[in-house]
């Protein structure tokens, strides 16, 4: 089974599941959480199920295409539900029969991990799913997203699909993945990240990025002001990436970090404050 | 009557486990015995997916008879003999008829009453209000919600079973009524099991791979880690923390045994064994010390029958150690010292500056600490290993793996070729990482772990961050006890006064408090910490204060003022002296200062107390400087049999106010001398109980 047989899998399950397939967002986000289709639908009341790939940019896990395992974009499989199903566990767990995974014949674990993303004031309690010892899956019941408590409490299952693919085709390397019957993951992915770990570590302009990201979060402030919390959002999801491109050149240090997160995160909870209270979420 | 509890959940964190259990066991035993329930059998089981209580009571509470009692019998009864209004009023209130009232006798004299016998109630309508009581009671270090409104708990919760006899003990807990059906292993057998008995529960549930006592399955993994290693002939390494969270996050175990390629055997074993156990939660194997290229893992699996749990942890294993071989040769390429450079941009804590500049003070430190312990033979190499100590932090090793920091350092400076002392010294330099962790082995690595500890402490109280309740920043607490545990395990005398003067003087005017409060509150802070230390070892609290009496000077001193106020608790001469230093203490509360002069001794008995009490106070000096205080405290119990005599024959407070002070004086030198040793007046002895404990702080 290719990896794009393995999304048109999920997709069919999770479909079955009442979730609406949502397109891929077109922002740079270093995980789908950050995506207005997660963090905007997790506020307020109304139920909400969707699901979607989501391609996550990390540049710090760059490796040049020479590792294996890391590379600094990488494709998450993105599933919420809201309110959380009382047997959503169950439901987790047949997806992967769905895949044709025989789990009498592994060891399929819930293993302790609590998540926390502090750039957009989200953290939430539950497991990473370990398919013998593998992570496949993050598994979280959220409890707080842009600094406010939810509820009703939203669940949400991130693939690792690079991950999983790998399991199902058994192969050790990233790269040997077939993401159709005649395209690999080398094919499509190798050149981009090569030179993508380039410009992430090296070539990219400090200052530029620099200059970029209080551009940004100046926008956000204005933005806020007049209303536009959708735009303004988007230009915290660029302020996170020119972050992580910074954190990625070595350029900031780690009481800077801190702040830079905190200066985000501000912005962030501001949007969520006005957005329940808007009673848009509701 | 057979009770019956589980409460089936998702997944728990096997420390969630543990502490439910606990808890669990605790408030059940606490309930049943204040409701006056008599319980045969009790025991707590369970695992990830569920927390079971089992007990064996009797049927119903004992009766027990109430007296309730009214107005006086004076205000009850009227002279006529008939009965008052209040009387009346109070037997109504009670529903009995006013003629039965009795007169009860009551410490404040008769009073009008009825004796009311309340039927015990039967255990399950006690239970039924105390189970959700005590499950909502539960607490655990982290929570969430999963459905609307406030409740809490460690994970989900299913469903709760609860059985009497057999019969569903009805309850609602947070939208689930309680009932007689569980679930077995959600892989293996996912649908409802209704039960009947709690034998009919372990039975059911075994057949649907599930094991629920924690001891059985600890027992399962420990049998098949030996199957699996006979042919091998080897062991694990010895992991029981592992062991036991293992044994709580499985409900069936099967130990599978896999390989790695044997070109990873090159990776240090630290490495090997941390991969291992910290990313996938394996056993290293390992034979006459060496280790071998296999893991053991656990899977929640009836069995591995088409290999294919061992085949996927091989891979992901394989993958780690070949992250772990690709971080060690980038690593080496740079030399540590090189490293060490760049801790200029990281940051120990904002105010304290960077790692480099706490590097920098580590050398000092370090290189005074050795001065002052009879280390200066290795004073170079501590110095050398305070300024690498830290450059570990900067290696890839270390950033994928935190918990090897300090090793990887000692490490790569053995494979620079460093000398032994440097890099055992950056090797141990964090230990003992807690109350149960050895101190280092090299006097190297105990110099260059006290110099970061101490830095640590002193740095953080100075920029105003204390420990205080549960909350311990920056590990105060665990510094303060590694402190206290190196020094008495290397023996090593340092002013500690001084020695914090020191720290102080190298930080300058980065700290933000006075220097002075800095000193006090660190002193109070090691002082809480040493009586935790000795508490711990079994000392007694009133030889520990005593011990502690004199002051903070010196950890190792104080230690031997303990052991010898210990060693001499058993004699019979200890307690007429510790009378004495109490009656010393007593007389000198509010007395000014004396001054001696030998000639206005009038009386013999105080002449000679003088005189042997000058001999005895040249004699202890230098046994008190060498910090024998065992020998020096029996010389000085020689003194009282003169004492006593003093005592009986001369009055201190005598008219003459020359004589009086001149008499006071010699009492304050002997106590002075005392002092030296221990403040006695701290001991506690029979018929007297004014000495107070100590606050383990």
């Amino acid at each position: 089974m290719a990896l794009q047989d393995l999304i048109l899998k999920l997709h069919a399950y999770w479909a079955g599941q009442g979730c609406y397939l949502a397109p891929t967002y077109d922002l740079e986000v270093g995980a789908g959480t950050m995506t207005p289709d997660t963090f905007f639908r997790v506020l307020g009341r109304k139920p909400w199920k969707t699901a979607y790939v989501q391609p996550a940019r990390r540049p710090t896990d760059g490796r040049y295409g020479e590792n294996p395992h890391r590379v600094q974009k990488h494709f998450q499989y993105q599933v919420i539900m809201k309110p959380a199903p009382g047997d959503i566990q169950h439901i987790y767990v047949q997806s992967l029969s769905s895949l044709g995974i025989v789990l009498q014949d592994h060891d399929l674990r819930f293993d302790e991990d609590d998540w926390e993303s502090p750039t957009i004031g989200a953290w939430g309690v539950g497991w990473q799913v370990m398919l013998d010892g593998l992570e496949i899956s993050q598994f979280t019941y959220f409890q707080q997203a842009g600094g406010i408590e939810l509820s009703p409490v939203p669940v949400e299952i991130t693939y690792g699909l690079e991950r999983l693919e790998m399991f199902l085709e058994q192969k050790d390397d990233i790269y040997d993945l077939d993401w159709s019957k005649d395209v690999t993951y080398r094919d499509l992915r190798l050149t981009e990240e090569k030179e993508f770990s380039e410009y992430n570590f090296n070539a990219a302009d400090t200052a530029m990025l620099r200059t970029f990201f209080q551009a940004c979060e100046k926008e956000a402030v204005s933005l806020i002001g007049k209303g536009l919390l959708l735009p303004a959002y988007d230009m915290c999801l660029k302020c996170s990436h020119f972050f992580n491109l910074l954190d990625a050149r070595g350029a900031i240090s780690v009481t800077e970090r801190v702040k830079m997160i905190a200066r985000i995160r501000a912005q962030v909870n501001e949007i969520a404050q006005r957005f329940t209270a808007s009673g848009r979420g509701s | 009557m057979e009770f019956l509890l589980e409460i089936l959940t998702e997944e728990l964190p096997a420390t969630h486990v543990k502490t439910a259990l606990e808890q669990l066991d605790e408030k059940f035993r606490d309930e049943f015995k204040s409701a006056g329930i008599a319980v045969q059998a009790f025991e707590t089981l369970g695992a990830c997916r569920r927390l079971i209580v089992r007990a064996d009571t009797v049927s119903g509470q004992n009766d027990s008879a109430n007296v309730v009692t009214g107005p006086p019998k004076s205000v009850g009864v009227l002279p006529d003999g008939t009965f008052s209004p209040a009387a009346r009023g109070f037997a109504k209130a009670q529903g009995v008829p006013v003629e039965s009232l009795e007169i009860i006798q009551t410490p404040r004299g008769e009073y009008m009453g009825t004796r009311k016998v309340s039927k015990g109630k039967p255990t399950q309508e006690v239970l039924a209000a105390i189970v959700p009581a005590i499950i909502a009671s539960i607490s655990f270090p982290k929570t969430m919600r999963w459905r609307e409104g406030p409740f809490k708990f460690s994970r989900p919760i299913k469903n709760i079973l609860c059985l009497c006899d057999g019969k569903v003990l009805p309850f609602s807990l947070e939208g689930l009524d309680s009932n007689d059906t569980t679930s077995g292993h959600p892989i293996y057998s996912p649908q409802l099991l209704k039960i009947k008995s709690f034998q009919d529960y372990c039975d059911q549930l075994k057949k649907t791979k599930v094991i629920v006592d924690p001891d059985e399955r600890r027992k399962m993994i420990l049998g098949q880690i030996e199957e699996r290693l006979a042919s091998l002939k080897a062991r694990i390494y010895p992991d029981d923390d592992l062991l036991e969270r293992l044994s709580y996050n499985v409900e069936y175990p099967c130990v599978i045994l896999g390989a790695f390629p044997e070109k990873y055997l090159t990776l240090p074993i630290e490495v090997l064994a941390t991969a291992m156990r910290e990313g996938q939660k394996l056993f290293s194997v390992v034979k006459d010390k060496k280790q071998l290229p296999y893991f053991l893992g656990v899977a929640d699996a009836f069995k591995d029958s088409k290999s294919l749990i061992r085949k996927g942890n091989e891979r992901v294993l394989k993958a780690r150690l070949e992250d772990a071989r690709f971080f060690w040769q980038q690593d080496v390429k740079k030399p540590l010292a090189e490293r060490a450079a760049g801790l200029k941009n990281v940051v120990f804590q904002e105010k304290l500056g960077t790692y480099d500049d706490k590097a920098q003070r580590l050398k000092k430190i370090a290189g005074y600490l050795s001065e002052r312990t009879d280390a200066a033979k290795v004073k170079k190499e501590a110095i050398e290993a305070a300024g690498l100590c830290k450059a570990d932090l900067l290696t890839e090793m270390v950033k994928e793996f935190p918990s090897l920091q300090g090793k990887m350092g000692g490490l790569y400076a053995k494979a620079e070729g460093y000398p032994a002392a440097v890099y055992q010294a950056i090797y141990e330099h964090y230990q003992p990482a807690g109350l149960e962790d050895d101190p280092p082995s090299s006097l190297t690595g105990a110099l260059v772990s006290l110099a970061d500890k101490i830095d640590s402490i002193v740095g953080v109280v100075g920029v105003g961050v204390q420990a205080s309740g549960s909350s311990d920043p920056f590990g105060l607490r665990r510094n303060a006890q590694g402190v206290a545990k190196i020094i008495l395990n290397k023996k090593l005398s340092i002013s500690f006064p001084r020695l914090i003067d020191k720290v102080l003087s190298i930080y300058g005017d980065r700290l933000s408090k006075p220097a002075e409060e800095v000193k006090t509150t660190c002193l109070d802070f090691f002082a809480g910490r040493l009586r935790f230390i000795f508490e711990r070892q079994g000392f007694r609290y009133d030889h520990i204060n005593a011990a502690l009496g004199p002051g903070m000077g010196d950890i190792y001193d104080a230690y031997l003022r303990v052991k010898a106020l210990a060693a001499l608790g058993t004699s019979p001469n200890f307690e007429p002296f510790i009378l004495m230093a109490k009656r010393i203490n007593n007389i000198l509360k509010d007395a000014p200062a004396g001054k001696i002069n030998s000639e206005l001794f009038l009386e013999k008995e105080e002449r000679d107390l003088h005189s042997t009490f000058t001999i005895i106070s040249e004699n202890v000096k230098p046994m008190i400087e060498k910090g024998d205080f065992a020998r020096a405290q029996s010389i000085i119990f020689k003194v009282q049999p003169l004492l006593n005599i003093f005592f009986d024959k001369v009055l201190v407070m005598a008219d003459d106010k020359k004589v009086r002070q001149n008499r006071l004086g010699l009492l304050q030198a002997i106590r002075k001398l005392l002092l030296q040793v221990a403040d006695y007046s701290q001991v506690v002895v029979e018929g007297d109980r004014t000495a107070k404990p100590g606050n383990a702080r």
